[in-house]
C-alpha cells in the first residue's frame, strides 16, 4: 500500500519535474521584470483602445451619429464630398470611408496624400454629407501610446510588437512553470501572505483568461512587427519591394496612371456585391489614387456571422471586378487576415463584446502587475527587500490613470501637443516623488488620491464645455464610467484614513 | 409568456450561458474534494462546457460562437472564484502551499546581456527565419502561407524567448538558434539566389 502511494507520488512528481519549473520561473522572473513596464502600460492602454470609439464620442458629443447601415446611395455621396473636400485642400490621393455597424455608430471619412502630406478627418450625416471635423486628440493619444508608444511609427510599432511577443513567452513561461495548476485551479485566497495572495491572483486571472491573453498577445505581436516580417519576405521573394509583398496579402494596388479619371460609382459596386450576397451591408471603402486611371477600389462589405469587419471586394475604377480578399468564408489565411484586427481589439459583435474585452483586458493588465509584486514580495519574504523598486513599481502603476487624466487636463488647458509632455512628466514625476514617502502603500494612497481628483476633473471641464450641447449619449455613459472609477480610486486612496478616524 | 414568444436567439444564448457556469460550478464542486471521488462532476463539468459551445455554435455560427462561449468561459470561472474566495487573516502557510521559487543562477552583467541579445536578437532572427521560409516555400497559396508565416513568427519567437531565458547553458542556446536561423533563410534565400 505504501509501495504503492510512494510511486503514485513519484509519478506525480515526473509531471512538470521540479527543477525544470523552478529554471522555467527563472525565464519567466526574468523576462516580466525586464518588459514589466512595457507590458502593463501597453495592457493598460489597449484596455482603453477597446473603447477608443466610445471615447471619440465622449469627446465630441454633438456630432452626428447614425442607426443601421449606410445606403449605397449615402455611401456614394460620402466619396464625393470627401473627394471635392479632398481637392479643395489639395490632399485627393487615398481616401477611406467606413459607416456604421457593430464597432462603431459615425460615418468616418479621411483622405490624405502622401506628397503634400495634407490629412483629413471627417464625420457625415446618415446622407452622406461630411458635417464636423473629427477631433478626438485624448482619444488620439490613448490610441497612439497603445500602437507606438508615441514614438516614430516604425520603431514605436516594433517596440510595441516586442512587447506582444514577451507577453506571449511570459504566458508560456508562466504556464510551464505553474505546476498546481488544477490543484489550486479555484483557489484565491486573499489576506494573510501577501505572497500567496499575489500569486492567487496572478494564476487565477492568467489561467482562466488564457484564451483571451494568447489571441491579443499574438495578434498584437504581429500587427506590430508585420512590418518587419514583410520586409524580409520582401527581400527573400519579391525583390526587396515590400509593397509588392504586401499586396500579396492585401490585395491589388492601383496602377501609376495619373491620368485623370472619374471618380467611381461606389453604388453600382455595392449593388453588384448584393446581387451575389442579398445580406452583405456597407462596411467600409478605401479608394487609392482617386480620381486617376490607375485607381484600385477596396470596398468592405459585411455579412453576419464573422469576426472580420468586412469582406474586401476589389474593383478597378471603372467598377470592373478585382476579386475579393476572402476575409469571411475565404482559405484559412484570408480569414486569419480578416480576424487579426477585431480579435485584437474586441471590434466584433457590439458593445457587449467591448465590454467582456474590457474586463479582461483589465484582468491582464492586473496579471501584469501581480507578476512584478510578487518578485517584489518575494524578496521582502526571504529578507532582501527593494523598498525603492516596490515604490517605484507602485508609482507607476497608479500613475497611469493620473497620466492620462493629466493629458486630458493638458489638452483642455493648453492644446493638443501638451497631452505627451503632461503624461510624461507625471509618470516620472510619481515615480521619483514615490522615494519620498514613508512606505509604499502610502505612496500608492496618494497617487491614487491624486488620479480620483483628476479624473473627476476631467469629467466636470467636458461637462462644462459641452453644456447643453450633448446630443450623444455615449458621453454621459463615458463620464459615469470615468465618475466611477474615480469614486473607487477615491475610495481606496481614502479607506483607511477613514477607518482610523472612524475607530 | 410562453417560451416560443422569445427569440430563439436570446433563449439558446441564455442557456449556452448558463449551461456555461453551471459546468464551471461543478468543475468547483470536483475540485473541493481534492480528488477524493467526484469523476462525476468532472465529466459533467466538461459536458456541460462543451454543451455551452455547440449551443453558442448553433446560435452565433462557428466563428463567433466559438469566439463568445471562451469569453463566456473565462468570465464564468472569474465569477466564481471571485464570489468564493477565502479571506484569510494569518500569514502563516500550509506546507503545501509554499509557492515553488524561481531557480538561484549566478549571473553579472555579461551573462544577462547574453541572455537578452539570445532572448530578444538571435531567437528573433530565427523565428523570422522560420516564418519567412514558411511564407515563402511552403505549398499553400502566397496569402495563406505568407499570412501563416507571419503568424509563425510571434509564436516561435514567445516559445525561443521563453526557452532560451530558462535554459541555463548559453553556448547550447546559441548553437541551437543559430543553426535554426541558418536553415530558415537557407530556405528563404537560396532557392532565388541559386536561380
Amino acid at each position: 500500500m505504501q509501495e504503492t502511494a510512494a510511486r503514485e507520488s513519484r509519478r506525480k512528481r515526473q509531471f512538470l519535474p521540479p527543477q525544470f519549473v523552478r529554471a522555467m520561473l527563472a525565464g519567466h522572473s526574468a523576462l516580466g521584470i525586464a518588459f514589466a513596464a512595457l507590458i502593463y502600460i501597453v495592457c493598460l492602454t489597449g484596455t482603453l483602445t477597446v473603447f477608443m470609439h466610445e471615447l471619440k464620442r465622449w469627446e465630441q458629443p454633438d456630432a452626428p451619429r447614425i442607426d443601421g447601415s449606410l445606403t449605397s446611395e449615402a455611401a456614394s455621396k460620402a466619396v464625393e464630398s470627401a473627394y471635392r473636400k479632398a481637392l479643395a485642400l489639395n490632399a485627393a490621393h487615398d481616401v477611406f470611408i467606413m459607416g456604421p455597424g457593430d464597432t462603431q455608430e459615425r460615418l468616418l471619412v479621411n483622405f490624405h496624400d502622401h506628397d503634400s502630406g495634407v490629412e483629413g478627418h471627417w464625420l457625415g450625416d446618415a446622407a452622406g454629407n461630411l458635417v464636423v471635423e473629427e477631433h478626438a486628440p485624448w482619444a488620439e493619444f490613448i490610441t497612439n501610446l497603445h500602437i507606438r508608444l508615441h514614438l516614430p511609427k516604425t520603431w514605436g510599432l516594433f517596440l510595441v510588437g516586442l512587447t506582444g511577443v514577451a507577453l506571449l513567452s511570459s504566458l508560456i513561461s508562466g504556464l510551464l512553470s505553474h505546476p498546481r495548476l488544477f490543484k489550486d485551479a479555484f483557489a484565491l485566497r486573499w489576506g494573510g501572505s501577501r505572497l500567496l495572495q499575489e500569486a492567487d491572483l496572478h494564476n487565477r486571472l492568467g489561467v482562466w483568461g488564457l484564451p483571451f491573453h494568447v489571441v491579443v498577445s499574438t495578434t498584437g505581436a504581429l500587427l506590430g512587427l508585420s512590418t518587419l516580417i514583410v520586409g524580409v519576405l520582401a527581400l527573400a521573394a519579391y525583390d526587396g519591394d515590400s509593397e509588392k509583398a504586401f499586396a500579396t496579402i492585401l490585395g491589388p494596388l492601383p496602377t501609376a496612371d495619373e491620368t485623370a479619371a472619374p471618380i467611381p460609382d461606389i453604388a453600382a459596386m455595392i449593388r453588384s456585391v448584393r446581387a451575389e450576397h442579398s445580406d452583405a451591408e456597407f462596411a467600409s471603402v478605401f479608394i487609392q489614387h482617386i480620381g486617376k486611371a490607375g485607381q484600385v477600389v477596396n470596398l468592405g462589405m459585411k455579412t453576419p456571422g464573422h469576426l472580420a469587419m468586412s469582406n474586401a471586394y476589389y474593383f478597378d475604377g471603372t467598377g470592373k471586378p478585382l476579386g475579393d480578399g476572402g476575409l469571411e468564408t475565404g482559405s484559412i489565411g484570408q480569414q486569419i487576415l480578416g480576424a487579426l484586427q477585431p480579435l485584437h481589439f474586441g471590434w466584433f459583435g457590439g458593445l457587449l463584446v467591448k465590454i467582456v474585452y474590457g474586463v479582461l483586458g483589465l484582468a491582464l493588465t492586473i496579471v501584469t502587475h501581480s507578476g512584478v509584486t510578487i518578485w517584489l514580495a518575494r524578496r521582502r519574504e526571504r529578507g532582501r527587500p527593494a523598498p525603492h523598486w516596490e515604490k517605484v513599481w507602485t508609482a507607476l502603476a497608479w500613475s497611469q490613470p493620473l497620466a492620462f487624466a493629466a493629458a486630458a487636463l493638458a489638452i483642455f488647458a493648453a492644446s493638443e501637443a501638451a497631452a505627451v509632455p503632461a503624461y510624461l512628466a507625471t509618470t516620472i514625476g510619481c515615480m521619483l516623488a514615490s522615494q519620498a514617502a514613508p512606505d509604499t502603500r502610502t505612496a500608492g494612497r496618494v497617487i491614487r488620491l491624486l488620479a480620483g481628483v483628476a479624473v473627476l476633473a476631467v469629467v466636470a471641464m467636458h461637462g462644462h464645455a459641452w453644456a447643453g450641447r450633448i446630443t450623444d449619449p455615449a458621453a454621459l455613459w463615458v463620464s459615469g464610467t470615468m465618475t466611477l472609477v474615480a469614486v473607487v480610486l477615491l475610495a481606496s486612496a481614502l479607506r483607511p484614513w477613514l477607518s482610523r478616524t472612524a475607530a | 409568456m410562453s417560451l416560443d414568444a422569445l427569440d430563439s436567439d436570446v433563449v439558446l444564448t441564455t442557456v449556452g450561458s448558463l449551461l456555461m457556469v453551471a459546468g464551471v460550478v461543478m468543475l468547483r464542486k470536483r475540485w473541493l474534494l481534492r480528488g477524493q471521488g467526484g469523476l462525476a462532476l468532472l465529466i459533467a463539468g466538461w459536458v456541460g462546457i462543451l454543451a455551452a459551445f455547440i449551443a453558442q455554435s448553433r446560435i452565433w455560427g462557428a466563428e463567433l460562437g466559438t469566439t463568445y462561449a471562451l469569453g463566456a468561459l473565462s468570465l464564468a470561472a472569474y465569477a466564481i472564484i471571485s464570489a468564493t474566495f477565502e479571506r484569510r487573516k494569518s500569514r502563516e502557510r500550509a506546507p503545501r502551499e509554499a509557492a515553488v521559487d524561481p531557480e538561484e543562477r549566478p549571473t553579472n552583467w555579461k551573462r544577462g546581456t547574453g541572455k537578452a541579445m539570445l532572448a530578444i536578437v538571435l531567437a528573433g532572427i530565427a523565428a523570422i527565419g522560420v516564418g519567412v521560409a514558411f511564407a515563402v516555400q511552403a505549398p499553400l497559396p502566397p496569402q495563406d502561407r505568407a499570412v501563416l508565416g507571419g503568424l509563425l513568427v510571434p509564436i516561435l519567437w514567445g516559445g525561443g524567448m521563453a526557452w532560451t531565458l530558462c535554459d541555463p547553458r548559453l553556448v547550447r542556446a546559441t548553437i541551437i538558434l543559430l543553426a535554426v536561423s541558418a536553415l530558415g533563410y537557407g530556405i528563404a534565400f537560396l532557392p532565388k539566389a541559386l536561380s
